[in-house]
């Protein structure tokens, strides 16, 4: 019996010990306190008593539920977000939401369902997202139409739905988004789209469904604000099914895993029969140019041919007058002439970015383009001496261009008169040659945002930004200055209206004690990822209530003379510094206690020595400098036993004195 | 001793799988007489299946691959990394953009978080020759905001 009782008793002890190490799971992460707590990955097979009765969103993926029901939630009544990603639900029982008034988004991608109770949606009193993809859905009747009045989108992609066809009691009023990507819908009927009539400014989405056919009249009529049809294989079949249809954007763009056709003038003979403002048409072939190919994109406002393999356009072009957005990129031209600019005279945004090629941009090529606001001509291995005015002829309202990630570029003096009411200049990653003394940005007066960002400027050049009288906004990271010190005469001082600098990734060493005088309106100062020390706080005393950034640099020590200058900034970030958290920083450690809500990024704001203190939060650093209570206590018994050996000593030498009297 | 053996058992049982101590088991990729390649999931919450048609050392453009993956993040965009090693030293890095907001390459681009993908086709490489040795692979698959899709270490074993 006793080795029985004996056993027993361990085995208690082993699945107590065994309790211990499940309640030690890893538990749901807080993102917002009280509302909004992520709970994925971790196994649960039901909401965690951890969760308090205010959570609002509820990312539940990756769990095991196979069944849902009235219990589940009926704790957390608050729910405004549901994800319920794979969490191998087979089984949404009646009345699962019965109490969830204000959920308003459902997530059940990714779940094996077998069934869903006719009730099993109810009790939302606005119920706005649903996701049902990837369920298994064959066909829609499968989705409880209960309470799906108030419903805006539904996503039912990767599905086995062959028929679009709505159940006849399903409510479309307020629909704005119906997903079917990737399903079997092979076939579109008058009667499918007639099921939609209600829904207004819709989005339907076709994705990686294979088209084949379009009943004739189907779309009669009909406005749409999106329509995807992207991989079919027949453009022209869809075309012609959209007839007389009124759609804001149409995509019918291809992808490299996709066998296409040729596209032909024969093609596009549908597009003259309806009406669409913006079209995609990425990666397809087009089968040679006539003069017919673009007989119907007379009334397109926008037109998408990424990737669609061109060497160049077609001049002569005719009646694409209102062409307002042209998108060439990831295309292989040689000149940007090649576009054949002329044929598009209403265009306000060009973008020829990712060119395959090394683009050349000539003389002249946009002359025609006048009414160009927008020009991206990013990542096209643009090389060029003398820039941009012949390049950039007659572009006098170009407000955004877009230069960055080129090959070396020279700049001229005044180098961009031609387009005087630029506002953003994107520069970064190209490599800027300009001559001493010389100032590219002169008569850019109305310059707002300048990025200059791994440019390899020549700093040394005072009059580099002259002439940006209105620039809020400059980014020079990843540049060099002479001997790593930004000094008292630097090329910032012709920028006064600055409010945003990036100076960070510039091997800065130092900053003089002058170095930001008469930058009086800097609100965000980015100077991380240098190697400054606390004497280089100095320089920031002119500026008042800003972001100040000053992470990854080789700070130490904070001398209690620069306090005032932190504590006068709205935001400070100091992570990531080799912060010594020794009583010869114990200032600048109290003030830090003292105004946590300041700083930024305190969890990496970490002490570097001594060692016994490295990787410990500054926060969390206890130091008592001065005298230590045990310090103190060994000095009261020192002199205790100071006066007892006094006593004794004066006692003895009285009794010697008076025994030899 | 039933009792003491039926405890540990519930005990192992419910005792958190051990998740993150164990690695994912080493697949290989392809295998012929002189190349070989082998790879690991490093991505502590799931394994993913990748096989590679032809294994050859004078390796042909545009190889078709079979990739089969749950994805834990929407792939509206989808970024790929890849460190190439040999001895220790990095050879090469590069990075490429797979799915863009303005350029969906590929046809599962768009698809969310929870869904199941598989993917067989072609990779859009340029041919080349691999040099005798032994190499290896680091490959990283990645949203907009860095969140991981797929990571794989792998070895290329060329003789």
């Amino acid at each position: 019996m006793a080795p029985r009782v004996g056993c027993f008793l361990l085995a208690v002890l082993i699945s107590a010990s065994c309790k211990v190490a499940t309640s030690s799971d890893p538990m749901c992460t807080e993102k917002e306190a009280n509302k909004t707590y992520n709970c994925e990955n971790l196994g649960l097979r039901e909401i965690p008593d951890t969760l308090p009765n205010t959570t609002e969103f509820l990312e539940f993926g990756f769990n095991f539920l196979p069944a849902i029901q009235n219990i589940t939630f009926s704790r957390l009544i608050n729910l405004i977000f549901l994800d319920l990603t794979r969490c191998q639900i087979n089984w949404v029982h009646e009345d699962t939401f019965q109490n969830h008034h204000q959920l308003n988004t459902i997530v059940l991608t990714g779940n094996p369902l077998i069934f869903m109770a006719e009730t099993s949606l109810t009790g939302p009193k606005s119920l706005k997202h649903l996701f049902l993809t990837q369920t298994g859905i064959s066909s829609l009747e499968f989705i409880p139409v209960h309470n799906l009045e108030n419903l805006e989108s539904l996503h039912l992609g990767s599905n086995c739905i062959s028929s679009i066809n709505l159940p006849e009691n399903f409510p479309t009023q307020n629909l704005k988004v119906l997903d079917f990507q990737n399903n079997a819908i092979h076939y579109i009927s008058s009667k499918d789209i007639n099921a939609l009539e209600q829904a207004t400014n819709l989005s339907l989405n076709f994705n990686g469904n294979d088209i084949k056919g379009i009943e004739p009249g189907a779309f009669n009529s009909k406005i749409f604000q999106s329509l995807k049809f992207g991989g079919s294989l027949n453009l022209s079949v869809i075309l012609k099914g959209l007839q007389n249809s009124t759609i804001q954007s149409l995509w019918l763009g291809t992808f490299e895993d996709t066998d296409d056709q040729d596209l032909t003038s024969a093609t596009f003979e549908g597009l003259c029969d309806m009406a669409v403002e913006s079209i995609n048409l990425q990666k397809h072939h087009f089968g040679g140019f006539s003069p017919s190919t673009f007989r119907c994109f007379t009334r397109l406002q926008e037109l998408d041919l990424t990737a669609t393999h061109l060497t160049g356009l077609p001049s002569g072009i005719e009646g694409m007058n209102s062409l307002k957005k042209l998108v060439l990129n990831a295309n292989s031209f040689d000149q940007l002439c090649q576009i054949n600019a002329a044929s598009f005279p209403s265009l306000t945004d060009l973008s020829v970015k990712g060119n395959r090629k090394k683009l050349d941009l000539g003389v002249r090529c946009l002359e025609k383009l006048e009414n160009l606001q927008k020009l991206d001509l990013s990542h096209s291995d643009i090389e060029a001496s003398d820039c941009c005015n012949l390049q950039l002829k007659n572009l006098p309202h170009l407000q955004y261009l877009n230069l960055s990630y080129n090959e070396p570029l020279g700049l001229e003096d005044q180098a961009f008169k031609e387009c005087p009411w630029l506002e953003l200049l994107d520069l970064a990653f190209t490599h800027l040659h300009v001559k001493p003394s010389q100032s590219p940005f002169q008569n850019l007066h109305l310059l707002r945002v300048l990025n200059l960002s791994h440019c390899l400027l020549d700093t040394s050049n005072r009059h580099l930004l002259e002439g940006l009288l209105d620039l809020r906004h400059l980014n020079v990271q990843g540049n060099h200055f002479q001997d790593g010190s930004l000094s008292k005469t630097n090329l910032l001082q012709t920028v006064s209206s600055l409010e945003i600098l990036i100076l960070s990734s510039c091997e800065l060493l130092s900053i003089d004690q002058q170095a930001f005088h008469g930058l009086g309106k800097m609100s965000h100062l980015d100077l991380s990822h240098n190697s400054l020390t606390g004497d280089s706080m100095d320089a920031l005393s002119p500026l008042k209530g800003i972001y100040l950034n000053l992470a990854a640099n080789n700070i130490r020590i904070i001398p209690s003379h620069l306090l005032p200058t932190l504590s006068q900034q709205s935001t400070i970030n100091l992570s990531h510094n080799p912060l010594d958290c020794t009583c010869s920083n114990i200032h600048f450690i109290t003030w830090y206690k003292e105004n946590l809500h300041k700083l930024e990024g305190s969890e990496e704001t970490v002490c570097a020595n001594p060692p016994p203190l490295r990787g410990v939060k500054l926060s969390d650093v206890k130091l008592s400098c001065g005298m230590t209570g045990m310090g103190i206590f060994f000095l009261v018994v020192f002199v205790f036993l100071l006066i007892v050996l006094l006593i004794f000593s004066v006692k003895f030498l009285l009794r010697w004195k008076y025994q030899h009297i | 001793m039933q009792v003491l053996m039926a405890a540990f058992l519930v005990c192992t049982l419910l005792s958190p799988q051990g998740r993150g101590g164990e690695a994912w088991p080493t697949h290989t990729a392809c295998r012929d007489e002189s190349l070989q390649v082998l790879y690991q999931s490093c991505d502590a919450l799931q394994d993913f299946g990748l096989s590679v048609d032809q294994c050859l050392k004078q390796v042909k453009p545009n190889i078709n691959i079979r990739f089969g993956i749950i994805l834990r993040e929407d792939i509206k965009e989808l970024f790929l990394d890849i460190a190439l090693f040999s001895k220790g030293l990095s050879i090469l890095n590069f990075s490429y953009p797979i799915c863009e907001v303005d350029q969906p390459k590929f046809s599962f681009c768009g698809r969310r978080k929870g869904e199941q993908i598989s993917y067989a086709g072609p990779v859009y490489n340029s041919g080349f020759e691999i040099p005798e040795g032994e190499y290896q692979v680091l490959l990283q698959l990645y949203t907009q905001d860095r969140s991981t899709v797929a990571c794989a270490n792998a070895t290329i074993l060329c003789s």
